[in-house]
Parts: structure tokens; C-alpha cells; sequence
């Protein structure tokens, strides 16, 4: 069984902070691969999400995409996608898996930003004699802001849960620690790796949730 | 395919475990949250929020992993893996289900109430049906996820689907663990399905004529 204090102990020890495989270093190469693969994402899905919902044109790509992303189950991807493309571009093959999970979020959030946006809104804009360049810069992407934070939230609460399964192809991050502890039997290491998700997973969406609200006041 | 053709009964049998591991989770889950969502106070909805959406932070392979060191189940076998997507699946639906019940009209409510219903009344005639379309998108949300998350309950030792990707990469056998994505896929696909068909099934007033004159 686990105690409190064998974990209080595990935190206390140096030796389980330090180094390569130490707890700082796993966290900072979790959250950067974290950060990556958002970036990725992001990258990908807004413009895409932001054009859909400007044209009203492959709205069906948008439900589709979010209900097959959801079937897929991500450590089986990551495993195909390192056989297909060899183990030395497995940290590759990481954060395409992982973007695969952001992109669904933040494609149907840019998606909604645009389409929830008041209709009189959209009209009046083009009634201005705006160009569609210019919707997008000066009216669309600004009332836009903060439904595309509230995907960018979702997409990080699910990828910084699933970096854990870098670890199973041989990469780091704080997974190391899960992966590690359940082989060793060492549980006061698997949840402190798990309490040290938990904590970044949830200041993370705390702070996007902030963002959020407060760039949901434009109108 | 000819992996598939040569291995036909293994997938089978992974497939049906994964199909009875993920079943608990998915009706007790949904179930769970659901009268929760209903029964919770209204002023002690923002800390359960809280607590579900920390629950919801923990990744589900450390979930796995520490449930025997938490509450003293077995280390082997698919126990943990079940209480954990149950605890999920809870997670996850509670708030498809609040947001069900809040677009319930409060004037059908006072109505029901004022025809003499009790609220047990109220809540199984009135709301649940009105609520159905709601909670089914959410169910659909829950089956689909659980279908998937259950696969990495092969890395602690369970049987299912998941045992195609650990077993593929190991001996690399790209088939293999394409068969596992796309078994894990039909299955979800088939849970989508029949939970869709069960939201019209509920809701004949919502399909626009055909069933009454």
C-alpha cells in the first residue's frame, strides 16, 4: 500500500530530482513536448477551422474529424506511426500522435468561433464594403480569440495526459516515471509523477481558462 | 490481411474482452453521473466540477498503475482497469449531463409540478425524456473514449485490443497493429451507432412525422 509519507519521502530525496531521468528534467521535457506538439497543432487546425467557418464550406470535416479522433486510440497510432517511419524518428512520430488529439479541439474551436459569432455581425461587416481579408483581420479572428483559447484549453488537457505514453517507444518525459515505477513496483514514484501531472495539467487549464474569459468580452 | 486470416480467433477473443471490459464502465459510469448531476446541490455543483475535472487531469495509465497502492485491489487482472474508466467515464459525463438537464424549460417543469407530479415523477416522465438528446450526445462522447482508453490497459497487463499494439511493436508486425486500430474503431463506431439509434428510439417526437398521424 502507499503511504503519505513514503511519498513525502520520494519528493525529499534528491537523487529522485536530479540528472537526466530526474524529476526536473522529466517535466520540463514533458511540458516542451507538450508545447510542441500544440504548436503543431495549432498551426495546422486554426487556419483550417478559421477558413471553414469563413466560408461555411467542409463543415463535415469538422464533426467528422472529432468523433473518429475520439475512436482512435493514441498509443495504438504512435506505435504504427513509429514502425511506418523507423525508431529514429520516433520523437517525430511522437508529435504527430499527439497533434492528431489537439487538432480535433482546436479546429471545431476556431469552427465555433467563427460560426457563433451574431449573424448581423458577419453581415454588416460585408455590408461595410470590408474585403474577406479584412473581416478576418479586423472582425471575425478578434471575436474569434477566445472560443480558439477554449479548443487550444481542451486540446492541452488531453495532450499533456497522453505525453505519459512516450516513455512505451522509448522517449522521456514524465511518463518515465509511471513506466519506470510500475515495472519496479516503486508506487511512491508512479503518483508522484502522476501528482506532478496532475498539478501542470490543471495550471495549465486554469490559465487558458482565464485567457479565455478574458478575451470573451469583445463584444 | 493475411495476419488477420491467419489470426482471426485471437482478435476475436482480445476483441470480446475488450468489449466486457469496457461495458461496466460505460452503463455504471453513465449511470452514476447522471443521477448525480441531478442529485448534487446547486451549491455543491462547483466543487464536484472541481474534483471531476482534477479527477479528469489524471492520466489514465498512472490511474491504472496506482488504483491497487490506493484502494487495495489486485495488482493483476482488468478490476483496475474497470474502476478506472468507470471513474472516468463519471468524470466525463457529469458535466455532458448537468448541461442536459439545465436546458430542460423551467416552465415544463412548473407545469409537471403543478399537474401534481412528485418530483421522483417530475424526474422520470419530464426531465429524463426531455433531457434524452443531451445526455446521448454526451454518452456517445464517453463510449467512444472508454472504447479507445481501454487499450492502454495492455501495458498493466490486461488482455484486450491493446495487446495488438504492444505485441505488434515488440515483434514488429505493422498488420497487427493496424487490426487493433481498426477493431477498437468498429467497436466504437458500433457503440456511436447503436447509442444514436437509441436517441431516436427515445425521442419519436424529434424524427418529424412518420410515427403518428
Amino acid at each position: 500500500m502507499l503511504s503519505i509519507p513514503d511519498l513525502v519521502a520520494w519528493f525529499a530525496d534528491p537523487v529522485n530530482g536530479d540528472g537526466r531521468y530526474g524529476l526536473w528534467f522529466l517535466l520540463l521535457e514533458h511540458v516542451g513536448i507538450t508545447l510542441a506538439a500544440l504548436l503543431i497543432a495549432t498551426v495546422v487546425a486554426v487556419p483550417v477551422g478559421l477558413a471553414i467557418g469563413h466560408t461555411g464550406r467542409g463543415e463535415f470535416l469538422v464533426i467528422g474529424l472529432g468523433s473518429i479522433s475520439r475512436a482512435v486510440p493514441t498509443m495504438g497510432l504512435l506505435f504504427a506511426l513509429v514502425l511506418l517511419w523507423g525508431v529514429q524518428l520516433r520523437d517525430f512520430s511522437l508529435l504527430v500522435a499527439l497533434a492528431a488529439i489537439a487538432i480535433p479541439p482546436l479546429l471545431a474551436g476556431a469552427y465555433a468561433g467563427l460560426t457563433t459569432i451574431p449573424w448581423g455581425i458577419r453581415d454588416s461587416a460585408k455590408a461595410q464594403g470590408m474585403t474577406g481579408f479584412q473581416r478576418m483581420r479586423y472582425v471575425e479572428f478578434p471575436l474569434a480569440t477566445s472560443s480558439i483559447i477554449g479548443g487550444l484549453r481542451i486540446a492541452f488537457i488531453q495532450v499533456v495526459s497522453t505525453v505519459v505514453l512516450a516513455p512505451l517507444v522509448g522517449l522521456g518525459g514524465l511518463g518515465f516515471g509511471v513506466v519506470q515505477g510500475l515495472v519496479l513496483r516503486n508506487y511512491s514514484q508512479v503518483v508522484a509523477s502522476s501528482l506532478v501531472i496532475i498539478v501542470i495539467t490543471i495550471l495549465g487549464s486554469q490559465l487558458l481558462g482565464s485567457l479565455q474569459r478574458r478575451t470573451g468580452d469583445r463584444l | 490481411m493475411d495476419w488477420f486470416f491467419a489470426n482471426a480467433s485471437f482478435v476475436g477473443g482480445l476483441a470480446l474482452t475488450h468489449l466486457s471490459i469496457v461495458i461496466v464502465p460505460i452503463i455504471v459510469g453513465s449511470i452514476l453521473a447522471i443521477v448525480g448531476a441531478r442529485l448534487v446541490r446547486v451549491r455543491w455543483v462547483p466543487g464536484t466540477s472541481a474534483v471531476l475535472s482534477a479527477v479528469y487531469a489524471i492520466p489514465s495509465l498512472a490511474l491504472f498503475v496506482v488504483l491497487p497502492a490506493l484502494i487495495g485491489t489486485p495488482f493483476i487482472g482488468p478490476t483496475n482497469v474497470i474502476i478506472a474508466l468507470t471513474v472516468y467515464a463519471v468524470a466525463s459525463m457529469f458535466f455532458s449531463a448537468r448541461d442536459a438537464f439545465a436546458q430542460v424549460p423551467s416552465s415544463t417543469k412548473t407545469t409537471a409540478t403543478a399537474l401534481g407530479m412528485s418530483r421522483f415523477q417530475l424526474f422520470v416522465h419530464v426531465e429524463l425524456p426531455m433531457a434524452v438528446p443531451g445526455l446521448i450526445s454526451g454518452l456517445r462522447v464517453v463510449s467512444a473514449s472508454t472504447v479507445s482508453m481501454a487499450a492502454i490497459g495492455a501495458v498493466v497487463g490486461v488482455r484486450n485490443l491493446g495487446y495488438l499494439f504492444l505485441d505488434g511493436f515488440q515483434r514488429r508486425i505493422p498488420e497487427e497493429i493496424g487490426m487493433g486500430l481498426l477493431a477498437v474503431f468498429v467497436i466504437a463506431m458500433a457503440f456511436d451507432l447503436g447509442l444514436w439509434l437509441l436517441g431516436r428510439a427515445l425521442t419519436p417526437w424529434r424524427t418529424g412525422g412518420g410515427h403518428r398521424a
